[in-house]
C-alpha cells in the first residue's frame, strides 16, 4: 500500500497532527445525526414489542432482495468513495475525479432501487398511513433517502472542486468530511436493512 | 466601530426573554407543552377553550406580544455575524436575519387562532374549537423552514470564521445545521395523528422543540461573548490606530 507522503504531491496535512479524518465539526453533525436515528430505532422496536403480530405480517411485504442489492449498492459506493480520498490524499486528481464519478453512479442505482420499491408498495395500497410497521417504513427509509439525496450533493461538490481547485489541505478535509457523511448514510443502511427486512418474529 | 456595536447586548438579550415568554405564556399557559394529542375527542378541546379561556387569552396575548423578540436577537446574531465574520459579501448574515423575522410569522399568527377559539368559546361548536387548534398547530409546526433558514446560514457563517479561536465554536455550527434538517420530519406532521411523528410525538414535539429551545440558549451564550469579544477587537483596533508609529505611517502613506 501506497504511504501518502512517498509522493510528491502528497497533502501536507496528512502527515500532520490530525487524528481523526475530515472536520471535527462535521463528526459533531454525525454523532447527533446517529444519535437521532437511533432514538428512532429504539421507537421502533418499542412499538414492535406492542405489536409483534402485525410487525412481522407487514414486514413479509418487504422484499429482502432489494434490501440485500441496496446494501451492496452503498458498500461499493462507499468503497469508491474511500478510494477517491485516498488518491486525494496522493493527489491523484484523474483518480479522484474518476472514483467519485464512479461512487455516484452506483450510488444512483440506489434511488432508482427505493423510487422501484416505493411504487410497488403505494401501487399495492400501502402507505405510511397503514399502519404502525409501514409509518416507521416509510418514515426512516423516507428520512435515510434525505440523507442519501444530501450526501449525492456533497459528492457532487466535492467532484466539481476536484477539477477546479487544489487538491490541498483544505481539499483533503473536504472530500475526508464528505466520505465520512457519505459512510454514515451507509451505516444507517445496514441497521435499518435488518431492523425492517430481517428482523422476524419467532 | 464600537459606535456600531453599541445596542447588540440589548437585542442579545432579546433571545433568553423570547424564550422564558414562550415556554411560560405560549407553553404552559396556552396548554401547548405539551399540546392535546391529535387524537382526543373535539369536546375535550371544546372543554378546554371554555374553561380556560382567560388563562389563553393571557397567555396568547403575551406570546403575540412578545414573539417580536425572537427578530431582535436574530437581528444581533445577524450583525456579529456581517461585522465579525463576513467581509463583502452579506448573504448569510441576510439570511440569518430574515429567518429570524420570518420565524415570527407562524407563532403570531398561530397565536390568533387559539386567541380567537377563546375569544367566545361558548357560541362555537366543539368541531370549530377543535379546527381552531389544529389550524394553530399545523401552522406553528409546518412553518419550519423558515427558521431552517436561519439556523443552516447562521451554521455556514460560524463555520467561515477564520479565528484560531472562532467566535462561536464549530460544535455550535453544526448543532444549528443539524437541527435546521432535523425540521425537516414535520412533513410527517398532516398524516398522523398518534405515534412519534404526530404534533405531540416523541419526534415532532418533544425531540424537535427542545432541541430548539437549546440551541437558542447556546447561541446566546455565545452571542454575548461574540460582542464582548468583537468589542475588544474594535478597541486594539483604535488604540492601533492611535499609536504614534502607526501615525506616521499614516501620515508617510498619505504623503506618497
Amino acid at each position: 500500500m501506497h504511504r501518502p507522503d512517498d509522493h510528491p504531491h502528497a497533502s501536507a496535512s496528512f502527515t500532520g497532527q490530525r487524528k481523526l479524518a475530515g472536520d471535527e465539526g462535521v463528526w459533531f453533525f454525525i454523532s447527533a445525526d446517529i444519535t437521532l436515528f437511533a432514538l428512532l430505532f429504539l421507537l421502533f422496536m418499542v412499538e414492535r414489542g406492542k405489536a409483534p403480530a402485525l410487525f412481522e405480517q407487514s414486514r413479509q411485504a418487504l422484499d429482502p432482495r432489494l434490501g440485500v442489492l441496496n446494501t451492496l449498492i452503498l458498500l461499493t459506493s462507499s468503497w469508491l468513495v474511500a478510494l477517491a480520498v485516498h488518491s486525494a490524499r496522493l493527489g491523484q486528481r484523474a483518480a479522484v475525479s474518476r472514483y467519485l464519478t464512479l461512487g455516484m453512479l452506483v450510488g444512483a442505482g440506489f434511488a432508482v432501487s427505493k423510487i422501484v420499491e416505493y411504487w410497488h408498495k403505494i401501487a399495492a395500497g400501502i402507505t405510511l398511513l397503514s399502519n404502525d410497521f409501514f409509518m416507521f417504513y416509510f418514515a426512516l427509509t423516507g428520512l435515510h433517502f434525505l440523507h442519501f439525496v444530501v450526501g449525492m450533493m456533497v459528492l457532487a461538490v466535492c467532484l466539481a472542486k476536484s477539477r477546479s481547485d487544489d487538491l490541498d489541505d483544505r481539499y483533503v478535509i473536504w472530500i475526508e468530511s464528505s466520505a465520512c457523511y457519505w459512510h454514515m448514510v451507509d451505516l444507517l443502511w445496514l441497521v435499518l436493512f435488518p431492523m425492517l427486512y430481517l428482523l422476524h418474529t419467532p | 466601530m464600537l459606535e456600531r456595536l453599541k445596542y447588540l447586548r440589548v437585542l442579545a438579550w432579546c433571545g433568553p426573554v423570547f424564550l422564558v415568554v414562550f415556554i411560560v405564556f405560549w407553553g404552559l399557559m396556552g396548554h401547548n407543552i405539551p399540546p392535546f394529542q391529535p387524537d382526543v375527542p373535539a369536546k375535550v378541546i371544546g372543554d378546554y377553550f371554555r374553561s380556560d379561556a382567560n388563562l389563553i387569552r393571557l397567555g396568547m396575548s403575551m406570546a403575540m406580544s412578545f414573539t417580536v423578540l425572537y427578530f431582535l436577537w436574530g437581528l444581533a446574531i445577524g450583525k456579529v455575524i456581517e461585522y465579525g465574520i463576513e467581509k463583502d459579501n452579506n448573504i448569510l448574515s441576510t439570511c440569518a436575519v430574515w429567518g429570524a423575522g420570518l420565524t415570527v410569522v407562524p407563532i403570531m399568527v398561530s397565536c390568533v387562532f387559539w386567541l380567537a377559539g377563546a375569544y367566545r368559546p361558548e357560541a362555537l361548536d366543539d368541531s370549530i374549537l377543535q379546527l381552531l387548534y389544529d389550524t394553530a398547530w399545523l401552522l406553528i409546526d409546518m412553518g419550519y423552514m423558515v427558521t431552517t433558514v436561519q439556523m443552516v446560514a447562521m451554521g455556514v457563517a460560524f463555520l467561515k470564521d477564520r479565528r484560531a479561536v472562532p467566535l462561536v465554536p464549530k460544535w455550535l455550527a453544526w448543532y444549528g445545521i443539524w437541527v435546521g434538517f432535523s425540521f425537516v420530519a414535520e412533513v410527517f406532521m398532516p398524516f398522523f395523528k398518534s405515534g412519534i411523528f404526530a404534533r405531540s410525538g416523541t419526534l415532532n414535539f418533544w425531540v424537535e422543540f427542545f432541541l430548539w429551545f437549546f440551541w437558542i440558549v447556546f447561541v446566546t451564550t455565545y452571542l454575548f461573548s461574540s460582542i464582548k469579544r468583537l468589542e475588544a477587537e474594535a478597541r486594539g483596533a483604535t488604540e492601533h490606530a492611535h499609536t504614534p508609529a502607526a501615525g506616521v505611517g499614516k501620515a508617510v502613506g498619505a504623503s506618497a
